[in-house]
């Protein structure tokens, strides 16, 4: 394991499980997510039904994704539009950059979009000289901030309303009216409209790729991603090739599963598919279409058998929503692009040099991301399976004799019951001697932050020769 | 645009290599139960998920109720300019529009960045989701997104009763259109402390004149 990243995220973990405020933040927000969630799954008759049937198109579409991101090609291309196959994050950046480029764009209009945030886009674009507008509210007010997004769906919900309107007035003084949400929001409306207006280039990610259609699916609920992809003469959707599903109709189970599992809602405000250019005799729409198809590690994904799994998920932000780490730790502690459950079992396989072997043990294992993930992706074994790989790719000596030791130890009554006695001894007199708690305690890491055994004054053997009987 | 872009060849070979086992991804769970309850009576349905997600729906009878229903939400819409799908009932309804505004017709080019409210047709109406199904053919993309009002005008002929029904629609007829989209209430966000604000980028009113089929 790289200690880099580990480091760093021990540090932040540490650092935002002590921040009461953070918490206190996090807490309340997905507090009230839980209440729109339980109340949006009894819209459907039956909602484990309904993740079965996700889980089964999302199945198939990597089964044959091959054949599917063909079938999107041709259509796309049929309308007019581009199709650009990028092997990773690099070749993605240089077209979308060359393209701004060639174009003499100056204004980009973004809608939220993961994949950008993956590949690193907007510098790459603000480096050559374009003004990059983020368009969604929480995407917004980030970049204001000059952080990353905190949250696949929310990506400003570890901030209060109090420090959003700090931010708007150091950062957009002259748009300000008053504090309260409803007057932030119109503060950001009034900024981002003039982007919308002057931008040449939208740039959208994509919920959905439909094969049968050729048309990629975005849903929004603020309408920035209806904007994006109208009022600029140049339109660029970016998105993973695992993002593909078989039919339009699939669309009648997946709209409303991804708005209820990521917000509660019966459907997002705004379910848009975007098939092409402006077609002959339409009033208005961009005069370019590109769709980039991001490969960046998935196929090698797709190529194992045990992780092929995870191209299923459809990023609703649900497994992050019910997990006790990422509720103590906040998202920007993970320091990868996906954050939470998804983020740990994705990011070390999608990038294996990077050092994120280490978030596959930010778990408690509980299994609350495998039952809340509405395309039924088995999270709990997936992040057995990177913690596997993990002490294989690092073996760890020291934990690897300790558990050769264990198991040779429990395999005799009479070693078992020496290793009692040798460690009983050990603890009373590291504690004798003020060792138990210090930095020269052994158990240091696990005893700074809990309180060690106390040493039992008689041994289970003891005890159940007095009391077995009885 | 494959020639010039070899990546394509490569991604897809690995894919092609990655999927050649056949292993499924997830056992075939095939649960056949139904994922959403029968919905009896669509109309009923739509009004009611219309009122939940803060679209306005106005029920009339015949066509002389709904241009007295346009009648007056024009004379609630601040001063400014409008914007028509350029369809005979908004040529007839239009003609009520004061003076003093300038009208501009989809047939015209798209809406200005000031205009007030647009009033396009639609392709349909779900009761399941309360929502709008539109299309680029409906006035045109910004039609339904750039105005802080939209106006949409259509009949209880047109409900359907769901997200199915109404892809059906979609596939059959609007696969020639460079958009559509499912219009589920005005714009909004929770981005604020998960407070629900309505009008974040799009239009913060929707209303619906929805007549009763002749």
């Amino acid at each position: 394991m790289s200690t880099i990243p580990l480091q760093e995220f021990l540090r932040r973990a540490t650092e935002k499980c002590a921040d009461l405020t953070h918490r206190a933040t996090i807490q309340r927000n997905i507090d009230s997510y839980d209440v729109a969630v339980a109340k949006g799954k009894q819209r459907f008759s039956d909602w484990e039904a309904a993740r079965s049937r996700c889980s089964e198109i999302k199945a198939e579409a990597i089964a044959h994704l091959d054949r599917y991101l063909e079938q999107f090609e041709g259509k796309v291309k049929e309308r007019g539009g581009h199709v650009f196959w990028a092997e990773t994050a690099e070749d993605a950046r240089q077209y979308i950059a060359g393209l701004a480029q060639s174009r003499g764009v100056k204004t980009i209009v973004k809608s939220k979009s993961m994949v950008t945030e993956e590949i690193h886009l907007s510098g790459a674009l603000e480096k050559q000289g374009a003004a990059v507008w983020e368009t969604d509210l929480g995407e917004y007010i980030v970049q204001l901030r000059n952080e990353p997004p905190y949250h696949i769906v929310t990506p400003a919900m570890h901030l209060t309303r109090v420090q959003i309107a700090q931010t708007f007035r150091e950062k957009i003084p002259s748009e300000m009216n008053g504090e309260e949400p409803p007057q932030l929001v119109a503060a950001a409306r009034r900024k981002l409209r003039k982007a919308f207006f002057s931008a040449e280039m939208g740039i959208s990610g994509a919920n959905f790729l439909v094969a049968d259609a050729g048309m990629v699916a975005i849903s929004t609920n603020e309408g920035n991603g209806r904007l994006t992809t109208t009022l600029p003469r140049i339109h660029v959707a970016i998105t993973g090739i695992e993002k593909i599903i078989p039919r339009l109709s699939d669309l009648a189970t997946l709209w409303p599963v991804l708005a209820t599992a990521g917000t509660g809602q019966p459907i997002t405000t705004y379910s848009t598919l975007i098939g092409g250019p402006r077609q002959p005799g339409e009033t208005d729409g961009p005069e370019e279409f590109h769709v980039v198809l991001l490969d960046n590690g998935r196929s090698q994904v797709l190529a194992s058998r045990e992780h092929r799994e995870m191209l299923k998920c459809i990023r609703c932000g649900a497994c992050l929503n019910v997990c006790p780490v990422y509720r103590q730790i906040g998202g920007h502690a993970y320091g990868t692009t996906y954050q939470g459950p998804i983020g740990s079992v994705l990011t070390p396989n999608l990038k294996p040099s990077a050092g994120f072997e280490h978030l596959a043990f930010a778990s408690s294992l509980c299994s609350a991301c495998g039952s809340a993930c509405p395309v039924r992706i088995n999270l709990p074994h997936q992040l057995l399976l990177n913690r596997r790989d993990a002490m294989a790719k690092t073996g760890q000596s020291g934990s690897r004799t300790m558990f050769r030791l264990f198991r040779w130890t429990a395999m005799s009554s009479v070693r078992f019951r020496v290793m009692g006695w040798l460690s009983r001894k050990g603890i009373s007199t590291a504690k004798a001697l003020g060792i138990a708690g210090s930095k020269l305690d052994p158990m240091r890491p696990w005893t700074q932050y809990r309180n060690g055994p106390e040493v039992p004054t008689q041994t289970f053997r003891e005890w159940w020769r007095t009391h077995g009987r009885q | 645009m494959a020639g010039s872009n070899p990546q394509r060849e490569r991604i897809l070979a690995r894919v092609r290599a990655a999927t050649a086992d056949n292993v499924p991804t997830t056992a075939p769970a095939a649960s056949k139960a139904p994922i959403f309850a029968e919905i009896p009576d669509p109309l009923e349905r739509f009004l009611r998920e219309c009122a939940a997600n803060l679209t306005e729906v106005i029920c009339t009878r015949d066509s002389m109720e709904s241009a007295a229903a346009c009648d007056r939400v024009l004379q609630s819409l601040p001063p400014g300019e409008l914007f028509f799908q350029d369809t005979p009932v908004f040529r007839s309804w239009a003609s009520h529009v004061d003076s003093a505004r300038t009208v501009r017709w989809s047939s015209g080019g798209p809406p200005s960045e000031s205009t007030q409210a647009t009033f396009t047709l639609a392709h349909g109406f779900v009761a399941q989701t309360g929502s709008i199904l539109s299309s680029s053919l409906c006035g045109g993309r910004g039609a339904s997104i750039v105005a802080p009002c939209h106006v949409v005008f259509g009949t209880t002929e047109q409900v359907v009763a769901d997200i199915d029904a109404a892809l059906q629609i979609a596939n059959h007829d609007l696969l020639s259109a460079s958009y559509v989209g499912l219009i589920s209430g005005s714009s909004r966000t929770a981005d604020i402390e998960k407070i629900l604000v309505q009008g974040a980028h799009g239009p913060l009113r929707v209303v619906v004149i929805l007549q009763a089929a002749s």
